[in-house]
């Protein structure tokens, strides 16, 4: 009798699981392959006739090991929800953030402001501020390049490119209506014109310029998708 | 005979829909798909084994050994609820693009 996982063992010889794993998948597939040829058996064919048919079912071993290792281990790691939208996602937060962080402690340096009391270092909101903002497209580009190129859908890559106003949204919408009602002091010296400033400033016009980068690098894959499917048909 | 590319694309559909109505190991789940789709769809040891390890670690299926009354063990998988949620919006999209074709290829013809 025939010891087929003898013989998967020896074929799947560069199959990098855990030895564990990797004794399950010989014999889960020794188990099928020994079940075709007594099937093949039954059919009349002869021992000989019945292996070779059998083997005929690989013609690739080691292409047959990578795609068992890359579906055992790589899917295990990242699945489509974490490639589409959480790592585009996380990733142009981190660069948004990031950015603003440098370009507050690498950028123009503060301004010497004259006031009636004397000088005063200033640094002014614009000149931080408008690096950014202006940076903020290519940020938006990469969160829809990323989302598209894992097969993200037009939500996933929506949302990706959104993803770094999110932080500031939360908190005009959720965590500064919460403080204002437990802090009485806040409460009664909110200014709703500079709200509607930082709403504007953190949440909308980077919203705008994100989207501006995002949609047209959305717009550029969708055109050469397009153009693509013309040249396959 | 249905081709290469399509087939790669309807065999999640396929081994999801042989599983909605119990639990089967491998060789017998390409046998039940072959015998129902009267030989259109077949699956090697090659095509089957990536894919199904592929769907069990997406959650849609999972697998267990289980020791059958002749004594052999072999490894059973089931549709989890997670496959089965997958299972309709599958059916739905293949079903649109086989009922898209059926219309192209009637004004094709017409």
């Amino acid at each position: 009798m025939r010891d087929w996982e003898a013989l998967v063992e020896q074929h799947l010889i560069g199959l990098a699981l855990e030895p564990t794993e990797r004794a399950e998948v010989i014999a889960e597939l020794a188990a099928h392959l020994e079940e075709s040829c007594e099937e093949l058996r039954r059919q009349g064919m002869t021992e000989e006739e019945a292996v070779r048919r059998t083997l005929s079912q690989v013609e690739d071993w080691q292409k047959l090991s990578r795609l068992i290792q890359t579906a055992r281990t790589k899917e295990n790691i990242m699945t489509d929800r974490v490639k589409q939208f959480w790592l585009p996602s996380l990733l142009t937060l981190s660069f948004s953030m990031g950015l603003l962080a440098l370009i507050q402690v690498f950028g123009p340096n503060p301004w010497l402001v004259a006031r009636k009391n004397g000088w005063t270092l200033v640094a002014p909101v614009t000149v931080v501020y408008l690096p950014w903002l202006l940076s903020l497209p290519l940020i938006g580009a990469m969160g829809a390049y990323l989302s598209n190129r894992a097969g993200g859908s037009q939500r996933a890559m929506f949302s990706s490119i959104v993803f770094p106003v999110l932080p500031y949204l939360v908190f005009f919408l959720v965590a500064f209506p919460v403080m204002a009602i437990f802090n009485e002091r806040l409460a009664h010296t909110i200014m709703f014109g500079a709200l509607f400033v930082g709403l504007f400033a953190w949440v909308l016009a980077p919203g705008a310029a994100l989207l501006a980068g995002g949609l047209l690098a959305q717009f550029f894959f969708s055109r050469r998708l397009d153009s693509r499917r013309v040249a396959g048909s | 005979m249905i081709g290469t590319g399509i087939k790669r694309g309807t065999a999640e559909l396929a081994v999801l829909s042989v599983l909605e109505h119990g639990p089967l190991h491998g060789y017998e789940m390409a046998r039940r798909i072959e015998q129902q789709t009267k030989g259109a769809l077949r699956f090697t040891l090659a095509a089957l084994y990536p894919m199904l390890y592929r769907m069990e670690q997406r959650g849609w299926i999972r697998g267990a050994w289980e020791t059958s009354s002749s004594g052999r063990r072999r490894r059973c998988y089931r549709i989890t609820p997670v496959g089965k949620k997958k299972l309709s919006p599958l059916r739905k999209e293949w079903a649109e693009l086989f009922d898209a074709l059926r219309r192209l290829t009637k004004v094709s013809h017409a």
